[in-house]
């Protein structure tokens, strides 16, 4: 125990010292205070309104109706509420359409005429009602939030301009077509969170790209750990004192504890941020309301203790692998080829919990949940949407506890021969040889 | 008592047999050399006894038990491949090593700052590895073999790259430890430093042991002795008994300095006799054992002194 301890305290001195630790760990919190305060900032000068002419060849109200609906629609920013759009009603006649179009076009997207130019053209034909065809033309047709948007209010004033053609009273068409605008709050055990939709997507987010980083990272050095002790026969000397099952278990761990201080330190600040995050804002210049609106996610204690508890299973059981990697490997070149595999899964795990998001309930997050490989990416995100039951999550800790022993009981097979194997660099068929031995 | 024995042991590596049947015994105390060229099976030896590798057949028994990590603490051990953690500070460095010998962590301080100031190297303590010479690294390895106060301590080709300077202030350390009743097993292929050194040794080659035991009675043993003489009249004499297979084997004439082979039976009391008798001026009359390397050389033969294959080989 006391050797062990000795390795553990060797890892982690070494690393925490190191000036690499050092400045990722004080590069995390400055990326998140970043990322809170950017939008804060940025919000308030969004940009001027979007100046749209709205080309007009049927002359029967619509297009005027288009153009007074886009001029009252407001955009909310942090600090006060801008109008989204500067439409200008342009009538014309439809055998002069394509000469005034193209007139228009050629004031669009000009820099040089500074406020006169213009960001679009909406062209409504008879076909606006009739087919629902409107044609758009811009510098920001490349922007599916912004199409999205144009879309949706154009589709209601469509309807409305129908309805009021069969004979409604306009003002009634109006009320009718209010717009919805959908406020999304998490609701989690039974408790309504303060929380958005979309913050609760950005945590999911946050916490498998955390959790990418910390595996790959912190795996990456035991590997290369490993490698040192191998390629510079230090691992002579620490293996006629220490089994090799103590050696890597210190040196798993010691890594381990390296990566759990860092996280502690990121996930301390992250907690203080948004616990302060109103302080924080109107340091900024922001109002308390404008800070509510914006997608921060809250974190429990309960989410907390999953996701570490994810994190260093996770670690210990990708470790391993890495470790027994390590060993067969004499030099970081062989290592840099050789950890493809690990590092895929890994990849493979990020990757899988982004197309769960949409679907953290379906059939292939309630199998992936099991999976040894993928359970730290899947269940610590599943628990943040709150579609997972506790057993699922109990069993999940199993699935991942069985799959670690297996997978030390691998990995230090091979760890045990591949150490003290020189020369040519070790096969898959040599390390099966190895786990078979 | 020994306090290491190898009985048969046998290592096969891939195509190679790198130790055949290899027997020896080392007594408790004293330094005990394994001696042998390039590739002959010196450092398979050497991890075999400190269990880096096991054997294929054949047992070894140290401080009367089987080799076993349990050992660690009572055993010192200096690869002949080098390594530091090329990051860390020396001190940090030498407490590791301390550490993972058993150790306490102030026990370990204490004993590596003594250490560093008798090898000349306080002034480094604090810096890191990579910043020290090669030779510094390897004094800074020595006291990491040395720091636990192991018993036995096993020391792989210990002087290899040093300059003079060094070389002596390690040899003085492994003469020390002897001195305090403890045992040093080092292996070299230079023979002057065994030479130097040893109590008893060891000759392995093509990983067979060739020649074994106290080194005063190898030397006696291998019978060839080296006269030099010096006559200053009466050559023909001199000559003429000289000629007689029973007192030299062989002579060599540079004028006034001869050097001859004495013959196996012959005493040298009774051939200066001779010579005085029949009337030769001696002016020089000495007698000097053979070298181990020329013990070495006429036990293998003089193409097996030379590398016969790379360690890399031996190690594989």
């Amino acid at each position: 125990m006391h050797k062990i301890l000795a390795v553990i305290r060797r890892e982690f001195v070494t690393r925490v010292r190191s000036r690499a630790f050092v400045i990722s760990t004080v590069i995390g919190p400055i990326i998140m205070i970043l990322m809170f305060a950017m939008p804060i900032l940025l919000s308030g000068n969004g940009g001027a309104p979007k100046k749209i002419a709205v080309l007009d060849a049927v002359q029967d109200g619509f297009g005027k109706l288009v153009a007074q609906r886009l001029n009252s629609e407001m955009r909310d920013t942090v600090k006060r509420a801008d109008p989204r759009y500067d439409a200008m009603w342009v009538p014309t006649t439809p055998d002069r359409l394509s000469a005034v179009r193209d007139s228009l076009v050629a004031r669009t997207g000009v820099r040089s005429l500074g406020t006169a130019s213009l960001d679009g053209i909406l062209v409504i034909t008879d076909s606006a009602l009739g087919q629902g065809m409107i044609r758009y033309m811009g510098v920001n047709v490349g922007s599916p939030s912004d199409m999205g948007r144009l879309e949706r209010s154009l589709r209601s004033l469509v309807i409305g301009g129908r309805l009021q053609h069969s004979g409604l009273d306009p003002q009634v068409v109006l009320g009718v077509m209010r717009p919805v605008d959908l406020k999304t709050l998490k609701v989690s055990e039974g408790q309504l969170t303060a929380e958005s939709g979309e913050a609760s997507f950005l945590l999911a987010y946050a916490m498998s790209f955390i959790l990418y980083i910390a595996l790959l990272l912190y795996g990456i050095q035991v590997m290369n750990s490993v490698v040192e002790e191998k390629s510079s026969r230090i691992i002579e000397v620490l293996i006629s004192s220490l089994s090799p099952f103590q050696l890597l278990l210190g040196k798993v761990l010691g890594v381990g504890a390296t990566g759990l201080l860092q996280l502690g330190i990121w996930v301390g600040t992250a907690t203080l941020l948004t616990s302060f995050k109103t302080q924080i804002a109107a340091m900024v210049g922001a109002s308390p309301g404008a800070v509510a609106s914006l997608a921060i996610p809250t974190v429990s204690p309960a989410l907390l203790v999953v996701f570490l508890l994810f994190f260093i299973l996770g670690f210990l059981f990708y470790a391993s692998a890495y470790a027994a990697v390590g060993s067969m490997c004499n030099s970081p070149q062989d290592a840099q080829q050789a950890q493809m595999p690990v590092t895929l899964f890994i990849a493979a795990g990020l990757f899988i919990m982004f197309s769960l998001l949409s679907e953290p309930n379906g059939s292939t997050a309630h199998v992936l949940t099991y999976v040894p490989f993928f359970a730290p990416f899947v269940t610590p995100v599943r628990f943040s949407f709150s579609s997972i039951a506790w057993w699922e999550v109990l069993l999940s800790i199993a699935a991942m506890v069985g799959g670690l022993l297996i997978m030390t009981a691998l990995a230090g097979r091979i760890y045990r021969f591949g150490i003290l194997k020189y020369g040519k660099k070790a096969t898959w068929g040599d390390a099966m040889k190895w786990i078979r031995a | 008592m020994s306090i290491l024995s190898l009985s048969h042991v046998t290592k096969r590596f891939e195509g190679h047999v790198a130790v055949r049947d290899l027997s020896f015994e080392v007594p408790q105390g004293g330094i005990f050399g394994l001696l042998g060229p390039n590739g002959a099976g010196k450092s398979t030896t050497i991890r075999m006894i400190m269990n880096v590798i096991t054997p294929d057949d054949g047992s070894i028994t140290v401080l009367g038990q089987r080799a076993s990590r349990e050992l660690a603490p009572r055993i010192g051990f200096l690869p002949e491949e080098r390594g530091l953690y090329k990051k860390m500070k020396v001190l940090q460095h030498l407490i590791f090593f301390g550490e993972v010998k058993g150790l306490s962590g102030s026990d370990a301080r204490s004993r590596a700052t003594a250490w560093l100031d008798r090898l000349g190297l306080d002034q480094w303590a604090d810096k890191p590895v990579e910043e020290l010479s090669k030779g510094m690294q390897q004094k800074v390895q020595f006291i990491g073999t040395l720091l636990h106060e192991p018993e036995l301590v096993v020391l792989d080709e210990p002087f290899s790259g040093l300059d003079p300077v060094n070389s002596r202030v390690m040899k003085e350390a492994v003469v020390d430890i002897a001195r305090q009743g403890r045992t040093v097993l080092f292996s070299t292929h230079i023979m002057e430093q065994a030479e130097q050194l040893c109590d008893r040794i060891v000759i392995i080659a093509r990983g067979e042991k060739v020649v074994d035991g106290a080194v005063r009675e190898v030397k006696r043993e291998a019978g060839t002795r080296h006269l030099r003489l010096g006559v200053t009249s009466g050559q023909d004499v001199a000559r003429r008994i000289l000629a007689d297979r029973r007192w030299a084997l062989s002579l060599q004439d540079h004028g006034t300095e001869w050097e001859a082979e004495l013959a196996p039976g012959a005493a040298p009391d009774a051939l200066l006799r001779a010579l005085v008798e029949g009337g030769a001026g001696i002016a020089e009359f000495g007698v000097e054992d053979p070298s181990l390397e020329s013990i070495f050389i006429s036990k293998v033969g003089a193409e097996a002194a030379t590398a016969m294959r790379s360690e890399e080989v031996a190690h594989a």
